[in-house]
């Protein structure tokens, strides 16, 4: 697979390095392995004290149905199965759909700086979140509340109004795209701003969303999530072929047969899809989307191929691993976490590449 | 992350003081509202009572101690069954864990929010399940709490109390507009908890307190007060309508307030127009002195910089709806006319 990414950067004329051979499988199963010990810590671990032995018996019974005595208090199954499991299970999906998104956005946008909220998913999410809060009306479906729907649209909002004022004949051009993401956005937190000084003791909701937290995930919204992130992210997978077609520039990807225009809609959209389910679920967790491409990129190299899969295990164990963290301190933000944990260990592995890195 | 987030990120952390600062207060007052003011010269009713009875607010009219299983209805409007008097009980709000313990309920509390004032002592022991950043969930579950009592209008995260209910754990959201709905909480608290009687002889205590205060301070004239909440990084006041300029109008003063009812931040020209005859530093926790408010730029033409009328307060006690709502009354009176001879505390506890 390697020698994938070799040809591939010979052939454009591209400085792009070789990194050190690492057998893909071997990288995809220690990605397994850390995302089962980040699930098992991320259920072990709590405020409350849960004997081990008893974890494993009610991921067991309620799991796969195994007719275990049941030797643990109620409270103790209500914790693991109720609060720490789908808190996980959210942790994993919304690191993986970031990471991913994060990915295809750097491909697509040829940018290293590019992150899931590059072209307006935040600033539209959070927009649309503080007028939710602002709004004094419930309303739940599924278990998603106004705050949910009006991230969700804010953020795919913010992209096709990007999208379509970038437009110039056919497709958007990629500075174009970039500069009118930033424009946008600014616009967008100009408003979020203002609802911000309008809030009054509502200004707590909207800046708990702003610092980003899995504490309210349940079942019933991983229902709602996991399907979108996971089919959406399948398809990007699917198709890391036109994003490696892309990363090379329009005129290569032409010649390599890629539908330029078709596959830059398709994945611009998908990523964004991702995008904004992850932030209405979660709230706006910086740093995960940007930095996990990058570091999964310093170990196997550039080809999409690999750098999405592993991006995938890679952002969900993360995420997992700094929600623990954030836990165990009496919940920090996991924003935060994701920062302190994820900014020295990439800036390690940018010294160590002796050698200059580019996308 | 694009640079318009990081800078709008920063942006929110700067004043990060004065936002916690403006939004701890608004959360111990639970915002109070516009409800109207119980005046100090309105008639007072049969019974003698400024504060219209109990009843006027949403909560069980029912003062007889009530047999469980019971449904009460919170100040969200939820109905909320109680199957068995609470044995463990978890308090979200500071002012709710001072009622409890007034009501001799104390000892069923297994769980409370942190107070940054730390009352009543006895409570100091009690776990802490929540901070103001925060409400800790799991902790309440493992517990096994079966009664937790929240703050409403924004005080306790709605997604934390969706989450305890989803759960079966029952959840009474109490939120007090003014100071009848104080008494009214006091009362619905005690409901849900089998105090009925306590509860009712602590409210009517408090409602003869403030009836005694307010005609003791029944003066001819009042002072226009400042009350400071805030310093960093612009002045901030109290809002119109909130429980502030309610508990001031009490105290026989008139208050100076932002001129909007959701923003606490006071315009130095406003307040050198509307010139207080008297500051009181909500802020003085947070070390502002009044020689440093003097020493404000434009600040030496006010009348009460002139005449050194600047005053500390215990800014809990004057704001936090619970059992020493009264006490507060009588430090805001103290500060506002020092020339009355007040009546002598009555115990606010039960």
């Amino acid at each position: 697979m390697t020698t994938g990414s070799d040809t591939v950067a010979s052939r454009a004329g591209i400085a792009l390095r070789l990194p050190p051979r690492r057998s893909p499988i071997l990288l995809g199963a220690a990605g397994v392995v850390g995302l089962v010990v980040a699930l098992l810590a991320g259920v072990g671990f709590g405020s409350v004290a849960v004997a081990p032995g008893d974890t494993l018996g009610i991921l067991a019974h309620r799991l796969f149905g195994l007719d275990i005595a049941q030797t643990w208090p109620a409270t103790a199954e209500t914790i693991v199965w109720d609060l720490r499991l789908p808190r996980v299970f959210e942790a994993m999906i919304v690191g993986l759909g970031l990471s991913v998104a994060g990915a295809t956005f750097q491909g697509l946008l040829r940018n290293p700086l590019a992150d899931p909220y590059v072209l307006g998913t935040a600033s539209g999410a959070a927009l649309g979140a503080a007028i939710a809060v602002l709004i004094p009306v419930r309303i739940v479906i599924l278990e998603f509340g106004l705050l949910q729907g009006l991230a969700f649209l804010g953020a795919l909002g913010a992209v096709v109004a990007v999208y379509r004022l970038a437009r110039v004949g056919g497709g958007a051009p990629m500075t174009s795209l970039l500069l009118t993401g930033y424009a946008l956005g600014s616009l967008l937190a100009a408003g979020l701003a203002m609802a911000m000084y309008l809030s009054g003791a509502a200004l707590r909701q909207i800046f708990a969303y702003l610092l980003g937290s899995f504490e309210s995930a349940s079942w019933g919204r991983l229902a709602g999530v996991v399907p979108i992130v996971l089919v959406a992210s399948a398809v990007i997978v699917l198709r890391a072929r036109s994003l490696n077609g892309l990363l090379l520039g329009e005129e290569a990807a032409v010649h390599l047969g890629v539908d330029v225009r078709r596959e830059r809609a398709l994945l611009l959209g998908l990523a964004t899809l991702i995008t904004a389910a992850c932030v209405a679920v979660s709230g706006l967790i910086g740093f995960v989307g940007l930095v996990v491409p990058h570091v999964v990129r310093l170990v196997v190299g550039p080809n999409a191929r690999l750098v999405l899969p592993l991006s995938a295990l890679a952002g969900a164990s993360l995420m997992v691993a700094a929600d623990v963290v954030a836990r165990v301190l009496g919940e920090v933000p996991v924003g935060v976490v994701t920062a302190v944990i994820g900014a020295p260990f990439f800036l390690f592995l940018l010294r160590r590449t002796q050698r200059g890195y580019e996308l | 992350m694009p640079a318009f987030l990081f800078s709008l990120r920063s942006r929110l952390h700067r004043p990060s003081r004065a936002i916690a600062g403006i939004l701890i207060l608004t959360v111990l007052l639970a915002a109070c509202g516009s409800a109207a003011t119980p005046r100090p010269s309105s008639p007072p009713d049969a019974t003698g009572s400024l504060v219209p009875p109990i009843t006027a607010t949403p909560g069980p009219s029912a003062s007889a101690a009530p047999a469980f299983p019971v449904t009460l209805t919170d100040d969200d409007g939820t109905k909320v069954q109680l199957t068995a008097e609470p044995k463990k009980i978890v308090s979200l709000t500071p002012a709710e864990t001072e009622v409890l313990f007034a009501i001799d309920a104390g000892d069923r509390v297994v769980g409370k929010v942190d107070d940054p004032a730390n009352y009543p002592p006895e409570a100091d022991k009690v776990p802490i399940v929540g901070t103001f950043a925060g409400i800790d969930v799991e902790k309440i579950v493992g517990l096994g709490a079966d009664l937790v009592i929240a703050g409403g209008s924004g005080g306790t995260p709605q997604d934390a109390i969706d989450k305890l209910r989803s759960l079966h754990v029952p959840v009474l959201v109490l939120y007090a507009p003014d100071v009848p709905g104080v008494l009214a909480d006091i009362q619905l608290t005690g409901n849900a908890v089998g105090r009925s009687a306590e509860a009712e002889a602590l409210a009517s205590s408090m409602e003869a307190g403030f009836a005694d205060l307010t005609d003791a301070v029944d003066v001819a004239t009042k002072p226009k007060v400042f009350y400071e909440t805030g310093d960093q990084p612009s002045i901030y006041g109290i809002a119109d309508d909130s429980v502030y300029a309610q508990m001031i109008e009490l105290a026989g003063g008139d208050p100076v307030t932002t001129g909007s009812a959701t923003n606490w931040e006071m315009p130095t020209e406003k307040l050198i127009a509307a010139d207080p005859d008297l500051i009181i530093l909500g802020d003085s926790a947070y070390g502002v002195t009044a020689a440093a408010v003097a020493k404000r730029p434009g600040w030496s033409g006010l009348k009460a910089v002139k005449s050194g009328a600047i005053k500390p307060i215990d800014d809990i006690v004057v704001t936090r709806p619970g059992p020493r709502l009264l006490d507060g009354l009588r430090l805001l009176v103290a500060a506002i006319h020092p020339e009355i001879a007040l009546p002598s505390a009555a115990p606010s506890g039960g």
